[in-house]
């Protein structure tokens, strides 16, 4: 078992396979070997990290990717953009939730979880208005009208009409 | 918790979003766009759909500078795995459109809605001008991060993101067309290029990769790739129509067009149709007039003379067909091998399956043997199958097809090969056995028998294993047939292998190496052989096991080249068959033979026996110690010759290696407890016969007797039998046991001889008869060259002395002189020995005064 705390000082206690599917906490507890120390998760908060434990807990066992990052990078490109069931109604939270997630899911270096976000993102996108991304991704607006003209007219091969 | 503390920060500050975030790759410096690090924005970006990077790019500097990160796009345009026929395809389309885009503007177009499509297109279908005008208008310093990466993007058309930007721009319009049905799709694909089956195919193919989920280039592109595929099916099917009339004109050039174009748009899922349809239809599978039985000969013989023919045919089929198929279709299809595949499982497995079936029925020799034929014979189809197609086929696939055909008689015939060879070793000893014990009840152990008296035994026992290693050379026909000389005449009798194996014991027969091996050798192998000799182990015996083994070897190494999980079972069986060789020959023969020769004795007495020379169980012994010796040289060559190939001699923990060793110790060790037992008996005989042939008064002859100083008859008796035995193991064991072996006669001898002495009465004229015994011994054991008995009898050579000194006090001087025996005996033993004298009773004073300054009688207070 291995206890993480997160940065609320809440914590946590999960087979060490279970948590070990981030390659964050794989290498912590390599590198420091058995050990009943809590490990700390200062980027994480106690709710984020109860939803990627769920997760992790869900896809226990499963083969890890390889730990290369360069290979991983094409591998799940190629993978195709479809979201097994679970995982779908996994991710299914607010928009708040979901960013949490992919942070923690970045800093916890859970490849899998981060592929999820980050394609139920893009579903997001998908159709939506320059200004409705801006407002998903809390952006602000930086051009000029005729700079925003511009590329509009730069990118305009993109568009499926 | 201290050492998380160590660590933590480390951690933490590497893996702070982005630097240490397993996508760190972007060239953009690690920011946050929004709410999210813009490494994370390039991940979602890789899938996003193509169609919302325009609103995604509007949104701010940033994301617009992100949505044209080349990382992106070389996924993208990677994925479309452009080689020279798919560019030419691009370039194809592209002089299409532009020669469109002029016809459309000087005349009405007569298909409307794939014009318009290309009249809109071929307005944005000049980015590389139009960047360049941007650029220039672009130059005000608002955004000079952004500013900077448009600049570099869009000055070089060779970045992925123009690449992917023109294949887009071409291959967009292109789609228009995808959801109408088929043929309607086929026929605008076809306007849309230069009318070729190839580039209608690699088009189709293009089409299909750019409909990808990794692209994703427009909304509904789901859709257009079920309905692409529909029509590649269609297009496929077209092909397949066109390459039967091809191949029915025997048009090859056409069959090529076509096969080359159906690769093109098969989507890699299933068998290749076209190949799969092609290979089907060859007549080899539905014309079958061979019949498989006919290997079998009228007496369940085999003769695979009917396999030959059957095999030549297969053999045509392969290379006629399959370097058609290899000049017809592309190499990367593999149809040569998929072909040769059918062939193998559907046409040579069957036929083998039930010539196996066949065998199996008959006897479990011939199944092994028709295994192994029927295998050699189908893997001429790799010979065949490598020069059909040429250097674009790898040998590992041409074998490969024979492997798997044959693999499902390999367990079957593994398991029955060790299984055959283990009765059919026993039944070797066991025959030998029973001959042997009925040789025993009818004849009488001889014991004149001389079996490696010969000159010189080592010559003879080269040349014996010369022509055995001769004899291993001899080629084992693995296939029979009856045309064969070899075979011809002993087809009858069994098979062309066996036959072989005949000849070679034959060959064996040591009647043949009569005139170099001498008259020990013919003696004993001549006519009645071992009838006289009784000999308890027999080289016939070893030739037949090793023999039987070789067989079963020959028959498994038709099979080694064998990939993967049987070629380790074969190899473990080649290794089983050997070790079971070994222990058959082992425990079953050498041992047997030994403990009886032992057994026989220890329960020889010399007393018995008239004949005093030799003695007739340890003679027979020492031709033991010959044949084994020889049997473990054969064992030797055997090993060297045929299992060296197959294992790592070196390896001392493989189980061949370490079975070798134990027969050879085991051997060794019989050798040395027969040895142990004979030398008792040798050495009981000699003890015999100095005591029986040692006259009353040898030593103490009457006075009027005349002197001949020769050995006494009894010496010269014991020193031929000795001399005998100890030539007779000359060179047939190794140097070692024969100086221990030595030694020990000379350490018994001396004992029995002391006390030989210790038993007679010496006169002065006796002892220089004793001397002269002595002396007769010393230059026997002289001959034997061990030195340290050499030394002994030196010694005891000195102690004859004291029988011929006169004078009491110059006798005590010798007596007490201890350098005189180099320290072997001391005055005590030494007096004993002058004890012996026949006028001690004179002379006893006179010495215990001198050796001891005093007189028992005269000082002792005590007597």
């Amino acid at each position: 078992m291995v206890t993480l705390v997160t940065s609320d000082n809440e914590k946590f206690t999960a087979d060490k396979e279970v948590a070990e599917r981030s390659v964050l906490i794989k290498n912590m507890l390599e590198d420091v070997g058995e050990s009943d120390q809590p490990i700390p998760l200062p980027n994480v908060s106690s709710s984020v990290l109860k939803k990627v434990l769920e997760y992790c807990e869900h896809h226990r066992g499963e083969p890890l990717p390889a730990a290369d990052a360069d290979t991983t990078q094409d591998d799940t490109r190629k993978r195709t953009t479809d979201i097994s069931e679970w995982d779908q109604k996994f991710i299914t939270v607010d928009q708040e939730m979901l960013f949490e997630i992919i942070l923690a899911a970045n800093y916890l270096d859970i490849k899998s979880l981060l592929d999820v976000g980050c394609k139920t993102v893009a579903n997001m996108i998908k159709g939506k208005t320059p200004e409705e991304i801006r407002k998903l991704f809390n952006i602000v607006n930086d051009f000029t009208p005729e700079e925003e003209a511009q590329i509009k007219k730069e990118n305009e091969w993109a568009e499926d009409r | 918790m201290e050492k998380f503390k160590a660590l933590e920060p480390l951690k933490l500050y590497s893996s702070s979003p982005s630097t240490a975030s397993p996508i760190r790759k972007g060239p953009v410096a690690p920011q946050f766009v929004g709410r999210l690090p813009s490494d994370l924005h390039t991940l979602i970006l890789s899938y996003l759909p193509v169609p919302d990077f325009a609103a995604y790019a509007r949104c701010s500097h940033a994301t617009a500078a992100l949505a044209e990160s080349e990382k992106i796009w070389e996924i993208r345009w990677k994925s479309l795995k452009m080689d020279k026929e798919l560019s030419a395809v691009l370039d194809d389309l592209e002089e299409h459109v532009r020669g469109r885009a002029a016809e459309s503007r000087a005349a009405a177009p007569p298909t409307i809605s794939v014009d318009d499509e290309f009249g809109d297109f071929a307005s944005v279908d000049v980015p590389p001008d139009e960047m360049g005008d941007f650029v220039g208008a672009f130059q005000n310093p608002t955004t000079p991060i952004s500013a900077a990466v448009w600049t570099n993007t869009s000055k070089s058309t060779s970045t992925c993101r123009a690449q992917y930007i023109r294949a887009h721009n071409l291959l967009k319009p292109l789609t228009k067309t995808l959801p109408s049905p088929p043929h309607i799709i086929l026929n605008d694909l076809a306007a849309a290029v230069t009318s070729s089956l190839r580039l209608e195919a690699s088009t189709l193919r293009l089409l299909s990769l750019f409909l990808s989920p990794i692209i994703q280039p427009i909304r509904k592109w789901r859709e257009c790739k079920s309905s692409l595929r529909s029509a590649m099916d269609r297009f496929d099917a077209n092909l397949l129509a066109a390459f039967d009339q091809a191949d029915e004109k025997g048009d090859e050039s056409g069959m090529r067009e076509a096969a080359e174009s159906s690769w093109l748009v098969w989507d890699g899922s299933g068998d290749w149709e076209m190949g799969k349809v092609w290979a089907e239809k060859r007549e080899i599978f539905y014309d079958q007039p061979w019949d498989p039985l006919a290997n079998f000969t009228k007496d369940r013989g085999l003769a695979f003379d009917a396999m030959d023919e059957f095999m030549s045919l297969v053999l045509k089929a392969i290379s006629e067909h399959g370097s058609r198929a290899v000049r017809v279709f592309p190499p990367e299809a593999g149809v040569l091998i998929s072909f040769s595949d059918r062939v193998a499982s559907d046409v040579v497995g069957e036929y083998i399956a039930s010539v196996l079936t066949r065998a199996r029925e008959i006897s479990v020799d011939i199944f092994l043997k028709a295994t192994a034929a029927s295998f050699r014979e189908a893997w001429k189809m790799v010979d065949t199958i490598m020069a059909a197609g040429g250097e674009l086929t790898s040998l590992t696939r041409a074998e490969d097809v024979v492997y798997r055909m044959f693999e499902p008689n390999m367990d079957e015939y593994l398991d029955e090969e060790t299984e055959a060879v283990k009765p059919a070793f026993e039944e070797i000893c066991r025959g030998w056995n029973r001959q042997t014990s009925e040789r025993q009840n009818s004849s009488n152990a001889d014991s004149t028998a001389r079996f490696l008296t010969s000159q010189n035994p080592s010559q003879v026992k080269r040349n014996v294993l010369a022509s055995f290693a001769d004899v291993l050379l001899l080629p084992v026909t693995i296939v029979p047939k009856t045309v064969t000389a070899v075979g011809g005449a002993l087809v009858s009798g069994g098979t062309a292998v066996g036959g072989a194996a005949a000849q070679g014991i034959a060959m064996l027969n040591p009647q043949r190496w009569g005139g170099a091996g001498g008259a020990g050798w013919g003696g004993l192998n001549a006519t009645d052989q071992m009838e006289k000799l009784d000999t308890l182990l027999s080289l016939d015996v070893a030739l037949e096991l090793i023999h039987t083994s070789r067989e079963s070897l020959k028959r498994l190494e038709t099979f080694t080249g064998y990939p993967d999980r049987v070629g380790d079972r074969v190899r473990d069986t080649i290794e089983e068959v050997f070790i079971l060789m070994l222990q058959a020959l082992n425990d079953k023969h050498i041992k047997e033979g030994f403990s009886r020769a032992t057994d026989r004795m220890t329960t020889y007495k010399p007393a018995e026996h008239e004949e005093t020379t030799s003695v007739a169980p340890l003679l027979q012994f020492f031709e033991l110690v010959h044949i084994g010796d020889t049997i473990q040289s054969m064992v030797q060559v055997y090993f060297d010759k045929e299992m060296a190939p197959h294992i790592d001699k070196t390896d001392f923990l493989n189980s061949v290696v370490r079975e070798k060793k134990r027969f050879e110790n085991s051997l060794d060790d019989s050798v040395a407890g027969g040895l142990n037992a004979g030398t008792e008996v040798l050495m009981n005989q000699v003890e015999h016969i100095i005591w029986k042939l040692t006259g009353p008064r040898e030593y103490y002859p009457p006075d009027d007797a005349t002197m001949e100083l020769k050995p006494t008859k009894g010496c010269t008796e014991a020193i031929k039998c000795l001399e005998m035995h100890c030539k007779l193991l000359k060179g047939s064991t190794s140097k070692e046991v024969l100086e221990v072996f030595h030694q020990e006669v000379g350490i018994r001898l001396i004992a029995i001889l002391q006390k030989h002495i210790k038993r007679q009465i010496i006169s002065l004229t006796g002892g220089f008869q004793v001397i002269s015994d002595l002396n007769a011994y010393h230059s026997f054991i002289t001959t034997l060259k061990v030195p340290s008995i050499t030394a002994d009898f030196a010694h005891l050579k000195m102690l004859g002395h004291v029988y011929v000194v006169e004078d009491a006090k110059d006798l005590a001087q010798i007596v007490r002189d201890v350098t005189r025996y180099g320290g072997a005996y001391r005055p005590e033993d030494i007096y004993e020995f002058i004890q012996r004298r026949s006028d001690w009773k004179k002379i006893e004073k006179t010495v215990d005064k001198t050796m001891y300054n005093l007189s028992f009688k005269e000082d002792c207070i005590i007597c």
